[in-house]
């Protein structure tokens, strides 16, 4: 099965294609970066003992005038290595980025599927929730769920539970898309024949909606699992920046963002620009990879 | 004496559709119609139709588009209920309310269709393989896995293709092929009625022969009986024991092809039999 | 013999089309010669992948990559067509396909888009061309009135009324007709043909008529070529073709098409064995010898060229006399 897909048309076409090609790169870079941080970097950010006050606001490269350390990317307010902190947030903004579009995924599916297939008033019912939730934007649905939820959790709770609160409220968030598409696509495959001659087995709903319809719509949702991978990544960046997110002292890029920002006009540059650049460069990369993959799935193209 | 005569007669016809109609609602939404204060507005898809099929014999109905043989297909299939009117397979109805499960299950393992398209007809993400051992494993007809392969490249081989195509996926095959797996699938759970919806329309002339033909091979080879529908008579008159002409859902005529086509008797037929393009007129 | 042959409106000279796929090249046109004369319905006959419809789409300049056109020419009232041609698609030649949806923009009435197209390819004011589109209408069998419709208003076979229309408008010299009744009803299908050879008559259009059905052949068409795993197999007046097929190919097809005929009742179909080659697999030699049941040793090595201007066969050389 593995030849067969290094032989498929689709991957020919991914290796000829150049944004295509280098975009997964750099995101795959950017992604082992991220788990071997420990491995890669100097020292844990993270780590309060580690840290040395007086390396603060080092510029990159240089050698800062009290301790004497070099620091790839410079350092923050705090003394913390720039290029370790970005790192071991990329693995925070990565982790709740990919848990985040699982859950949506799996909800939007799931709904997509029933509504679809089933249609009749359950298919209005979630419709019409789809559409109600949509006209809200997405980040004041994350923040408003994820208030909700912390305003209702003891409070010795909340530091914890904090990333799976995020996690929650972006998946939340995010279920329509996938909902809307496969439905649509659980509307042209019901009326094919071969779900016909599953129905005169007399299989239940909910198995030809498993067995049959589900593995033909897989394609639509890969797209749009892609784009709402780096949709959520931002989404979380965003919240972190807005200081909603994740708690501080776990920084991720987006609180990062954050803290830059406060510093960029007192001549610390790269507080802001380094990881507001990875940033960048990991919610790009998804796209380009997920706009290339949903022309080369597009059956109308073919 | 009538009750006993009626008796007989149903018990003599393997299928029996008896006075099928099948209405669809095309009125506005209910508020709109109260509103504009009007009347529900049906269309009679089927009206009225009653025809007999004896055990082992071809019963083809005939019709152009709207006539409602699709319609009266998916009841007879029991995929969809009659507005009134009964279909009854050696007696038993799908739709009688005090049908008890097991007898609904072996009138599914019964009744089994082919279809128009080849290409719709098959789950593209599935095997050839598991494909004809869905209907084994759903009906429980065979336990061992390894007999029931056995069993699938048996089907296989009955419509002419090989056991090495079990692992294959339907767009590896060509359309005649495809359609052959279809009768396959259909074959695989012993049934006694095929309904064949239009399984040539979609073919070239030279594969559909060869699916016409294994049709009635395997028709001879399992004593099957065929509900065959289609638009073409042509391709009708090599296959059908009886044929029924349909009318916007109205069965208006009803013989066996030669006395249908020497001596037609209903203007509609007339109209059919001179509108079809026929290789042998003369131009 | 002493009577000159009419000069032919279309001709097609060596027609090679070939197909681009990840380094590798496929023909799916070979060597294809025929030609087309005025105010005649020539029938194109074969089955999916015979390159039926790539004709038509050569013939028209449509053939975009991976394909192209690799050898040969196409010769239209004496002058070469490179692929492309705009001069000529659309005005001299114009075409009718399966689907009127394709042709008919749904958001447009039909009047609007008939007056477009008369406009386009002559030079007429609006009044003048309103009222020689409402003209055609009528032609066509159309009611005057529904100028102003939308498409969807028109069952099947209005709409494929319509879009005769539109192919008429330009007032072209040769119309290609891409299975113009196959998803119509037989009824319907009756009167379009109908149309169509009231039409060829009347203005003298030719047709270039493709289709599967021999059916659809016998009752329309004037000549028939009949196209095999993209090379011509046959060729000839149609009642010549159907009565005595000379290729192997072109009686099996026949033999193997239902007739409604009280006499051949319930008789099994002939049915010619294998299946058509896919584009990889056609093998050397004659593209049928692998499905022929009259095969010479010739027919393995050599691709016949069409003998005596009937049927690319190698069987026709053996035979002694005229045809």
């Amino acid at each position: 099965m593995i030849r067969q897909f290094f032989e498929s048309d689709l991957y020919h076409n991914f290796k000829n294609t150049p944004v295509a090609f280098f975009s997964f790169i750099v995101f795959l870079i950017i992604t082992l970066m991220a788990i071997f941080a420990n491995i890669i970097t100097p020292h844990t950010p993270f780590e309060p003992s580690t840290l040395n006050l007086m390396n603060g606001f080092t510029p990159p490269l240089q050698t800062n005038e009290f301790t004497g350390d070099v620091f790839l990317m410079g350092t923050d307010d705090q003394g913390r290595d720039l290029f370790s902190t970005i790192l071991y947030g990329l693995r925070i903004s990565l982790f709740v980025g990919l848990m985040a579009v699982l859950l949506s995924m799996t909800l939007g599916v799931a709904l997509g599927l029933i509504a679809g297939f089933v249609g009749g008033w359950i298919d209005t019912i979630i419709m019409r929730f789809a559409d109600i939730q949509i006209t809200f934007p997405s980040i004041l649905v994350a923040m408003l769920i994820y208030g909700v939820a912390k305003g209702l959790m003891p409070a010795d709770m909340r530091y914890e539970m904090s990333i799976t609160v995020l996690i929650i409220s972006i998946g939340l968030s995010e279920w329509v898309p996938f909902a809307r598409t496969v439905r649509g696509s659980t509307l042209v495959e019901r009326e094919k024949e071969y779900i016909t001659s599953a129905r005169m087995l007399g299989l239940t709903n909910l198995k030809i909606m498993l067995r049959h319809v589900l593995p033909n719509i897989l394609s639509s949702v890969l797209v749009i699992a892609t784009i709402t991978f780096a949709l959520a990544i931002i989404t979380e960046a965003t919240l972190s920046f807005l200081g909603v997110g994740v708690p501080t002292t776990k920084p991720s890029l987006g609180t990062l963002i954050r803290i830059g920002q406060d510093f960029l006009f007192s001549g610390e540059w790269w507080i802001l620009l380094f990881p507001a650049f990875t940033l960048l460069m990991l919610a790009l990369s998804i796209n380009l990879f997920g706009d290339w993959l949903r022309d080369m799935l597009n059956p109308k193209l073919k | 004496m009538l009750v006993v005569r009626k008796q007989n007669w149903c018990n003599m016809s393997f299928l029996t559709a008896s006075r099928l109609s099948r209405n669809f609602d095309l009125s506005e939404p209910w508020i709109l119609r109260k509103i504009k204060g009007q009347p529900k507005k049906l269309l009679k898809a089927v009206d009225n139709a009653s025809f007999l099929v004896e055990r082992g014999q071809t019963y083809a109905l005939v019709g152009e588009s709207g006539s409602g043989k699709s319609t009266i297909a998916m009841m007879v299939a029991g995929l969809l209920k009659p507005s009134s009117g009964t279909v009854t397979i050696n007696g038993d109805n799908f739709f009688e309310p005090s049908q008890n499960k097991i007898k609904r299950i072996a009138m599914r393992k019964s009744v089994q269709m082919i279809f128009q398209s080849p290409y719709a007809s098959l789950n593209p993400r599935w095997r050839v393989g598991d494909i004809l051992k869905e209907p084994i494993v759903t009906f429980n007809l065979i336990e061992d896995e390894n007999d029931q392969n056995r069993h699938a490249c048996e089907l296989l081989e009955q419509v002419g293709l090989f056991s090495k195509d079990m692992s294959k996926f339907p767009h590896e095959f060509s359309g005649g092929q495809r359609q052959r797996i279809c009768i396959a699938r259909a074959l695989a759970c012993k049934p006694e009625i095929i309904i064949c919806d239009e399984p040539t329309s979609a073919l070239d002339v030279s594969v559909q022969a060869q699916v016409l033909n294994l049709l009635k091979d395997l028709q001879r080879e399992f004593s099957l009986t065929y509900l065959f529908i289609s638009h073409d008579l042509a391709v009708v008159s090599t296959m059908a024991n009886k044929i029924g002409v349909l009318k916007q859902g109205i069965l208006v005529e009803e013989a066996t092809p030669y006395k249908l086509f020497s001596y037609p008797e209903h203007d509609y037929t007339k109209m059919l039999l001179s509108a079809a393009p026929d290789i042998s007129k003369p131009y | 013999m002493a009577i000159e042959a009419p000069k032919p409106l279309l001709e097609v000279r060596n027609l090679d089309v070939t197909l681009k796929k990840r380094d590798t090249f496929f023909k799916v046109l070979d060597d294809l010669s025929f030609h087309v004369y005025p105010g005649e319905i020539l029938g194109l006959v074969g089955e999916s992948g015979a390159g039926k419809s790539m004709t038509g789409s050569a013939i028209l300049g449509l053939i975009e990559k991976p394909l192209f056109i690799s050898k040969g020419e196409i010769i239209f009232n004496g002058q070469r067509i490179e692929n492309n041609a705009i001069s000529v698609r659309g005005s001299l030649i114009s075409m009718v396909f399966q689907d009127p949806l394709i042709s008919l923009n749904p958001l447009r009435r039909i009047g609007d888009q008939l007056v477009e197209t008369i406009r386009t390819h002559i030079s007429l004011d609006k009044k003048q061309a309103i009222t020689s589109a409402k003209n055609l209408l009528e032609e066509v069998g159309i009611d005057k009135n529904r100028f102003h419709d939308y498409p969807h208003t028109f069952s099947g076979g209005m709409r494929q009324r319509v879009v005769i229309a539109l192919a008429l408008a330009p007032r072209p010299s040769l119309i290609i007709a891409d299975e113009p009744t196959t998803a119509l009803d037989v009824s319907v299908q009756a009167q379009i043909l109908a149309l169509l050879k009231r039409l060829c008559k009347e203005r003298g259009t030719s047709i270039i008529l493709i289709t599967h059905d021999m059916g659809v052949i016998a009752e329309t068409a004037d000549r028939v070529a009949v196209l095999y795993s993209g090379s011509l197999a046959e060729i000839g007046a149609t009642f010549e073709v159907l009565s005595n097929p000379m290729h192997p190919y072109t009686q099996g097809l026949i033999a193997a098409t239902p007739r409604i005929d009280p006499e051949t009742l319930n008789k099994k179909l002939y049915q010619i064995p294998g299946k058509m080659p896919n584009l990889s697999e056609i093998p050397d030699g004659c593209p049928f010898h692998k499905r022929c049941l009259q095969t010479t040793p010739q027919c393995y090595q050599v691709k016949p060229p069409l003998l005596y201007e009937r049927a690319s066969c190698w069987l026709l050389e053996n035979k002694t006399g005229a045809i």
